[in-house]
Formats: structure tokens, sequence, C-alpha cells
């Protein structure tokens, strides 16, 4: 069988009951959907098929056909962000970082889908099915709102930040009490 | 100083929002085993008969291991700060809690593995459990622990004490005594990420494990205890962690992955399913909290007594240190110059309890915070003023002989107070953490301060109990 990730054609010799996130981690090492519930209850696993957010550990691959299937890794690179993974980053929408590929994907599907912006209504039902542990809503919220208008603010942040030089302005005399 | 201040994106960051962080789940080994464990099924029982001899022989399977395959199965996680060990890796003669691993499978595949689980010989003898810590001191009580129904080693006492002044003084001397039960439930931390370790056997007889612990040194020294190995045989991989809580810390699945991988000479991983992670892994304890605070009629507390229970679950764990913790912030952010707490950490057949967000701190900070707005509804008190009056100050001593050099209680009130536009009375709006003068205190005050001036507000103090 064969199936489209990310716009390559992927074989595959897994049997068609198999869930798509087991093929995506185990078979194909696209590791970007996460493993939290495995029984479609947290949206960490959840990819696109034709633009439409799904969750992968209850997707059966024998179901898709040749749908196209988009990951997060078919979002952006590092080296060059789509708009939504930007504005993650800037407003600090990932913690732990377990969630994110799932909210992404979810977040995208909203814009691809609707007239910008988004509303943050529109938004809260999008997202409605993915769970943050860490609690990190608000500003997840924010992001895909600001993804929505192309609300970058990074160029200040990184001018502040010389990773590189580990010198500190100000030298720490003495010790603590 | 370029950090303060500044918006800092994360170092992270981009591996988070393009998938490419790699945790322990995201890692590959050639040759990779799946683990699976072998869970009690009941709260509390004897193990009768252990026999995995058909399970070693199914196809596919490539290591079984019981307790007798681990080099020291007993360790505490909190035995150098001199809390005994008491927690197998694998279960013996007894299991404790249900869902305690008896024996583990390393397999091709996760299908044959649970078949394998399914192939081990195991007789029980039920035995009676405990459930509730208020019956923990009931003499017919069922005895989840080896110890018993409480901790007993904080030093001479079966329990962590605080004594602070005179307190039968102040239960006299009071205007109004507010007594309060608060009893704030277990919770599970659910990190997005379940429990995952991946153990490599390397070619040189060494060990790599990839592991989702919060607590990289900590986790290598309970592995090779463990294994018995020094920790330079050990290569620990981490730092990435999706979500823990403080449910991490406990080094749950790094040993048994290890002792797979060593024993098959394979890499072995073992990730728990959600319904694991819900039902075994630990959680926050159950408190059960009674607080009476002897207050005059005009909002200041003479003293407070407290007997917290602990929920320690079927092992000790860091249960005597989150206690410890609780009764040194039994006080909240006051002075309370007469105090008497008593703490038990108690164990029962429920999973062992662990850290979560404020080890220790928020149970007790629930029930004291709830009780001070309580005690200003009783007295017909502003809840903010009878916080600002009893707010610790410079001088000030804690329960644990704590002299305060910088109290935060004061301003940070007030700044609250200022963001929800709150109007404090200008004796109150005045206030500063400064050392308490004659016109703050009121005479019962003042009586015990200590004779040179020094404002410690207590005659004595002592916290009893040595070790953790």
């Amino acid at each position: 069988m064969e199936l489209t990730v990310n716009g390559a054609p992927r074989a595959t010799a897994s049997s068609p009951v198999t869930p798509l996130l087991t093929v995506l981690r185990e078979e194909f090492n696209i590791t970007g959907a996460k493993p939290g519930c495995e029984q479609g209850g947290c949206g960490a696993c959840t990819v696109l098929v034709d633009g439409e957010p799904r969750r992968s550990c209850l997707l059966a691959i024998g179901m898709i056909g040749d749908a196209e299937i988009t990951t997060v890794e078919g979002l952006g690179t590092p080296q060059e962000l789509a708009p939504i993974q930007a504005t993650f980053n800037d407003r600090y929408a990932a913690q732990c970082g377990y969630c994110t590929s799932g909210m992404l994907m979810a977040g995208q599907a909203l814009l691809n889908r609707s007239e910008s912006p988004v509303t943050r209504d529109q938004v809260l039902e999008a997202l409605s099915g993915h769970v943050c542990r860490c609690t990190g809503y608000v500003k997840i919220v924010d992001a895909v709102i600001a993804a929505s208008v192309g609300e970058f603010d990074n160029a200040e942040t990184d001018e502040r930040l010389t990773p590189q030089d580990n010198e500190p302005e100000v030298q720490i005399r003495g010790s603590a009490a | 100083m370029k950090a303060v201040g500044a918006r800092l994106p994360r170092y992270d960051g981009i591996g988070h929002v393009t998938g490419r962080t790699m945790y322990v789940d995201d890692v590959k080994a050639p040759g990779l085993l799946q683990a699976k464990a072998l869970r009690s099924p009941h709260h509390h029982a004897s193990i009768v008969r252990l026999d995995t001899s058909k399970a070693e022989k199914l196809r596919g399977v490539r290591a079984v291991i019981t307790h007798k395959d681990v080099p020291r199965n007993v360790v505490g996680l909190l035995e150098p700060q001199g809390v005994p060990a008491d927690e197998p890796q694998l279960a013996s003669d007894v299991v404790r809690y249900r869902g305690q691993p008896v024996a583990a499978v390393a397999a091709e595949d996760v299908e044959t593995a649970m078949e394998a689980l399914n192939l081990i010989d195991v007789e029980y003898e039920e035995r009676p459990a405990l459930f509730d810590i208020r019956l923990a001191f009931e003499p017919d009580a069922p005895q989840p622990h080896e110890w018993g129904t409480v901790y007993p080693h904080f030093g001479s006492h079966n329990h962590r004490r605080v004594r602070k002044g005179d307190i039968a003084w102040a239960f006299e001397r009071a205007d109004v005594i507010v007594s309060g039960v608060y009893r704030p439930q277990a919770i599970e931390h659910v990190p997005m990420e379940t429990q995952a370790s991946l153990a490599v056997p390397e070619p040189d007889g060494r060990l790599t494990i990839y592991s989702c612990t919060q607590a990289m040194y900590f986790s290598l020294s309970i592995v090779a205890t463990h294994l018995q190995l020094p920790m330079n045989r050990i290569k620990l991989i981490g730092g990435t962690v999706g979500g823990g809580f403080g449910g991490k810390v406990d080094s749950a699945s790094e040993t048994i992955a290890s002792l797979l991988a060593l024993k098959s000479q394979r890499p072995v991983k073992w990730r728990w399913t959600r319904e694991e992670e819900f039902l075994v892994s630990s959680t926050r304890a159950a408190w059960h909290i009674e607080l009476s605070d002897a207050v005059t009629s005009d909002g200041w507390i003479l003293g407070r007594r407290m007997t917290t229970l602990h929920d320690s679950g079927a092992y000790a764990r860091m249960s005597p240190y989150g206690l410890t913790k609780h009764a040194f912030h039994h006080t909240g952010a006051y002075t309370i110059p007469n105090l008497k707490f008593d703490g038990f950490v108690v164990f029962t057949n429920r999973v062992p309890t662990t850290a979560m967000r404020g080890f220790g701190v928020t149970s007790v900070s629930m029930a004291t915070e709830t009780h001070m707005t309580r005690t200003a509804e009783i007295l017909g008190l502003d809840p903010w003023e009878i916080r600002l009056k009893n707010a610790n100050r410079i001088g000030d001593t804690t329960g644990n002989l704590v002299v305060m050099q910088d109290p935060s209680t004061v301003p940070v009130t007030l700044a609250a107070a200022d963001r929800v536009g709150l109007e404090l009375a200008s004796e109150y709006r005045e206030m500063t953490s400064d050392r308490r003068t004659a016109d703050l205190l009121p005479d019962h005050l003042v009586a015990q301060q200590a004779p040179e001036g020094a404002h410690v507000l207590s005659r004595e103090s002592t916290v009893d109990g040595g070790g953790r």
C-alpha cells in the first residue's frame, strides 16, 4: 500500500487496520505526531488528511486511500518556519512541546479554511479536543490568532539573544549569605 | 545582565514547533525490543507462587525478569537523606498496591510481550487492604507496610513535630477558637508523555539509558544502586520531558528497561500506556488536615494546633520529605507565636504518592489560606486585613527557627490589593515588612518578645525528628 506523506509517496507493509500514527512513527520514522493517549482523547497525534485534522492514533491506514497526509514536519523547517510555527515560537505557546504538533495541525487546519483574522471563539472550537497539560492554553490561542494576521514579533527577540556571547555584562561579585 | 527583562526565545522552541525535539519514544535503536510489566491485580496480597518458565519459552521473548534478577531489589528514593529503603523494584513476597510490577518481559514486539505476560503464573493470597488514612490508627487497621500504618523514622518519633511557644496559654487566652478539617484529594499528574525509558547495552559493557526523568542525576543514582553498577558505567540521556509536574522524579521506568536490556543484550524500550499512567503511576498525595486557631476578636492569631495525615500510598518514596516541607510551611506567610504541629506519613494500599507542583506545600496552603478567610468571616473582619496584621515581618521567627530576613507577605499582599483595585484602610495600606514595633504589637505579643527585644515572638521552639 502507498501513502502520500508531506508530498512524498511512501510504501508501507503494514496491514490496513494499522493506525496511521504507528505507521508514521515506527515505519516511516516521522515522529512529530505524538502518542499521548492512543484512544483519540488528547489530540497530540493530530495530522491533516486532505487538510482536515484527524486523530492518527484512531485512523486505520486502509481508510486513507490516496489522500494527502500532512504532519508537523510538512509545515515548515527550522530555517523556514510556517507562520503558525513562528508565532507559536515567538509567543511561548510551546512549553514541554508534547502537545504542540497536534495544536499546530489543528490550528493550521483552521487557518486553511477560515478568513483572516480568526476569532478567539473559532480557535477555541478548533482546539477544543486538544489537551495541554502544561495548561498553556492562552498563549496557544493567542499564537493561532497572531498567525492568522501575520503578527510576528521575533525580530526584537532575536536581536536581544546572543547565544554565542556568554560574557556577562555585569560581573557578580561576592557570594550569597 | 542581558537576560533580565529581555524576551528570550526558548532554547527548545524551534524544536518543539517543528516536531524535531526528540523525546524518549522518538529514539530508535537497532534491534529494539519492547517491554511490558506484569502488574499486581490485587491491592494487597502475598505472592505464593511465581513461575515465568512458560513465558520464557514463548517465541519472540528475549528476556523475562523477576525480583531475582535485580542485583539490589529494595531501594529508597531518599536513602542518602536518611529515609530507609523499603520499595522493591519487582515485588518478591508481597504486593502492596494494585499495579505494582511483579515481573517484566522484553519481546520482539508489544503483542508478543503482552502474550508472554499471560503465560506468567502467579498465585496470590489476598490480604486486607487499607485505603482511608483516617482509619490508620484503629487497632485492627490492615497493615499496608512492613513498618505498619505510619512511617516511623522521624528521628525518635513516628511523626514530624513542631513545637513553639506555649500552645496551652494561647488556647486559654483566645477569644475565639476556629477549627476546620481540610482534605485535598490525590491528583494524577497526567503528563502528555507517559513514563518511558529506552536502555541500550553498549558493546563495551556500558549502558546508555534514554529517560523522560525530571531528575537526571537522581535517576542515575537510583538505577546504579538497583543495578549495583558504578555510575561511570551508565550514560543517562534525558532532559527532554513531555510534561512531568513532579510525577517524573520517581525513576519509574529506567531500572526495569535496563535490567531487560542487560539480560537480553538488546536495546529495550518501556513506554507506559495511558491506562498505566492513570492507574499505576504515582499521584499527588491525598491529605487529611485538622486545624485549630486560637484568635483574638480583633484578628490576631495567638496559636495554631494542626494534625496532618499524608497519604504516602504503599511505600515511603519521598513522602517524609514532602511532609517535612508541609510542616515547615504550616503557618503559611504569617507569624504565629505558639504552635503545635503533628504530621504523620500514613501508608495505604494505594499507588505510592510523590511530588507534584509545590510538594507538600500546596496542600497546607489550601488549608491555611481557606482557614484564614473563614476566621475573618467568623470574626467579621476583612480577610485582607487579618492577613496583613499577622503577616511575617523582618526579625520574626518561623516554626522551624528561621529568622525572617526579607519576608514578602506585606508588599505582595498590598500589591495584590492594588491590582484588584481594593481600597484598604490607611493603617493597613502603610504597613511594611519592617520589624514589629510596640504599636504594631498587641499586649500578648509584646509579652512574648525575647528579653533582648529581638522580636523573635517566641519563648522557645523545637523541631523534632532527624532524617527526613
